[in-house]
């Protein structure tokens, strides 16, 4: 049993550790596209961007968990893990643009779906890569 | 006393449903298919919250490389479609039509449908994939404590 100021150090550590993963983690923007064309997905980009500078606070935000293998870039998991991404993301925000044409002859409908541009804070750990929403 | 017990029983049983189990904000469910038709739209009060569901539907293309890839195609294309019922439900749908008519003869007659809107906080409830088809089911609750926080 320690006295309050004996824990003192490990609390002061524990903060500096918190602090420092804080700053460890990085900032990148990402953006999504989704156009189906006659309800078929037929064109999908997803950007990712490093931030050059800190963007947005975390607080209250929603975090998303994935797994991550040793040397894989954001890209690559989120290239693996899009659907989870994406459920996550769209939650926050999703522009839907749609547009049908019906006539006699012929039916065609276009939907687009747009994750806006926005900033994320990613931190990587050994084998999982945390991403939160920022504001 | 077995009357008397089983009399007991009939008027436990509902008190606790109604206090129990329900929640102190309303909730008005309404499941739009798009077909039934008997659900009258609801109007959003202060105090309430409207539950809009629908299902969208997305086909796999004819040629992929796996059928991971088929179901994760389909699985996107049922989410646009979701959204946009959502959105046609929320935000509603502007509908253009246009006749043409020559020598007092309709020729052609082509109507256009568009839909554009900013959705939150839309979740995905339940997913089905069978003979090619994905079927997204989705839910977005509506209230003033979300619009005005």
């Amino acid at each position: 049993m320690r006295s309050r100021n004996g824990n003192f150090p490990f609390l002061f550590s524990g903060f500096t550790l918190i602090f420092a993963l804080a700053i460890k983690a990085d900032d990148y923007y990402i953006g999504y596209r989704l156009t189906a064309k006659n309800a078929q997905a037929i064109h999908e980009t997803l950007s990712v961007s490093k931030a050059m500078q800190p963007c947005g606070s975390l607080e209250h935000s929603a975090i998303l968990v994935l797994n991550h293998a040793p040397d894989e870039t954001l890209e690559s998991v989120l290239k693996r893990e899009e659907t989870a991404f994406l459920e996550f993301a769209s939650y926050q925000e999703l522009h839907v643009k749609s547009n049908d044409r019906i006539s006699a002859s012929n039916t065609q409908s276009l939907n687009s779906l747009t994750l806006p541009t926005k900033c994320y804070a990613v931190e990587f750990n050994n084998e999982s890569v945390t991403i939160t929403a920022t504001k | 006393m077995r009357i008397s017990a089983l009399l007991a029983l009939f008027l436990t049983i509902p008190a606790l449903h109604a206090g129990i189990f329900s929640s102190n904000e309303p909730t008005v469910k309404c499941v739009y298919s798009g077909t039934d038709g008997h659900c009258v739209e609801p109007i959003l009060k202060s105090g309430h919250e409207i539950v809009v569901t629908v299902v969208g539907q997305g086909v796999a293309p004819s040629v992929t490389a796996s059928p991971a890839q088929a179901y994760a195609l389909a699985k996107r294309a049922a989410m646009v479609d979701g959204y946009r019922l959502i959105a046609e439900r929320v935000k509603g749908v502007e509908v253009e039509g246009q006749d043409t008519i020559k020598n007092m003869m309709l020729t052609q007659s082509t109507t256009r449908t568009s839909v554009e809107a900013l959705v939150r906080g839309a979740n995905i409830i339940n997913t089905t994939f069978k003979e090619g088809l994905c079927e997204v089911e989705m839910e977005i609750s509506l209230s003033y404590s979300r619009v005005l926080p």
